[in-house]
């Protein structure tokens, strides 16, 4: 139940100040299982929608690929947390953190939604860039740690390559529109 | 557990070896943990290639126009029979830091 502080990106995008609250109350955001299940359900929703958003406004086809693998690959890890979530009979439930990751998506699409062509796909990625970061982040300082039961914890464990993967491709990409924008 | 056959590609006429033909090997390269493992995989012309995926995500196995597993969802399979000495780097179309090598002598 012990975990590290997060740091970084992630004190931005999950550490909110409802988040923070229950910091102060508790020492640290100790989440239930139920509330786990929630978080990473949303933490994949947030990116399969934001990447439809922008599908029609992304102009560079690698970048459109990308959104694209978002959606697939995010879809079927909330395909597994929900058939898992049935078999073990858990509820996921809503809590700060799942809001505070709602909030911080909302504000990205946003700031996006004012964007087009070459612009729009740099601050995208950018966003991806931020936000794989940050849920690597949580997985490693907050998620993983704070489950209980043995298999939410490993398919936790077994998303952690893939958003690590979606991170460096993202990566990728930002260094590329940076020399070619 | 799903198991399909994704794709099977013949590479090439059907090409004996000279001499005493071998008798062709499987060889499965796993993909997990967005890898594939082995990286490099050395075979025998005449030799099959399976690719089974058991990430959550799917994949592909793909060497640009030579071959292409086509996409494995978790637990399907993709398989090629390797006709074409030499190396041949390959990867994942859906995530570009996955890369391998299958080599067939």
């Amino acid at each position: 139940m012990k975990h590290s502080t997060p740091s970084g990106l992630l004190a931005l995008l999950v550490l909110s100040a409802a988040t923070a609250e229950l910091r102060a109350q508790t020492g640290a955001p100790d989440l239930s299982d139920p509330e786990v299940a929630h978080v990473a359900v949303t933490a994949n929703s947030i990116d399969i929608e934001l990447a439809r958003f922008a599908g029609p406004k992304i102009a560079k086809a690698e970048v459109r690929a990308f959104a694209n693998t978002m959606i697939t690959d995010h879809s079927a890890v909330n395909a597994q947390a929900g058939a898992l979530a049935a078999r073990l009979g858990v509820t996921p439930r809503d809590n700060p953190v799942s809001q505070s990751l709602l909030a911080g998506a909302a504000a990205a699409r946003a700031s996006l939604e004012k964007l087009h062509g070459a612009a729009f796909d740099r601050a995208y990625i950018d966003r991806e860039v931020g936000y794989h970061q940050a849920v690597l982040d949580a997985l490693d300082g907050l998620l993983i740690p704070t489950t209980e039961n043995a298999e939410l914890k490993k398919l936790l464990a077994e998303v952690r390559p893939a958003i690590a993967a979606h991170l460096a491709h993202a990566k990728g990409l930002q260094g590329a529109l940076a020399a070619k924008p | 557990m799903i198991r399909r056959v994704a794709a099977i590609t013949l590479l090439g006429a059907g090409a004996l070896a000279a001499g005493k033909p071998a008798v062709p090997r499987r060889h499965v390269v796993e993909i997990r943990g967005m890898a594939f493992v082995p990286a490099v995989l050395q075979v025998a012309r005449g030799d099959t290639v399976i690719w089974v995926n058991r990430d959550i995500v799917p994949h592909t196995a793909t060497a640009g126009k030579a071959w292409d597993t086509g996409t494995l969802a978790r637990e399907e399979r993709g398989v090629i029979v390797s006709r074409r000495p030499g190396r041949l780097e390959y990867g994942c179309t859906l995530h570009p830091t996955m890369r391998a090598t299958l080599i067939t002598r």
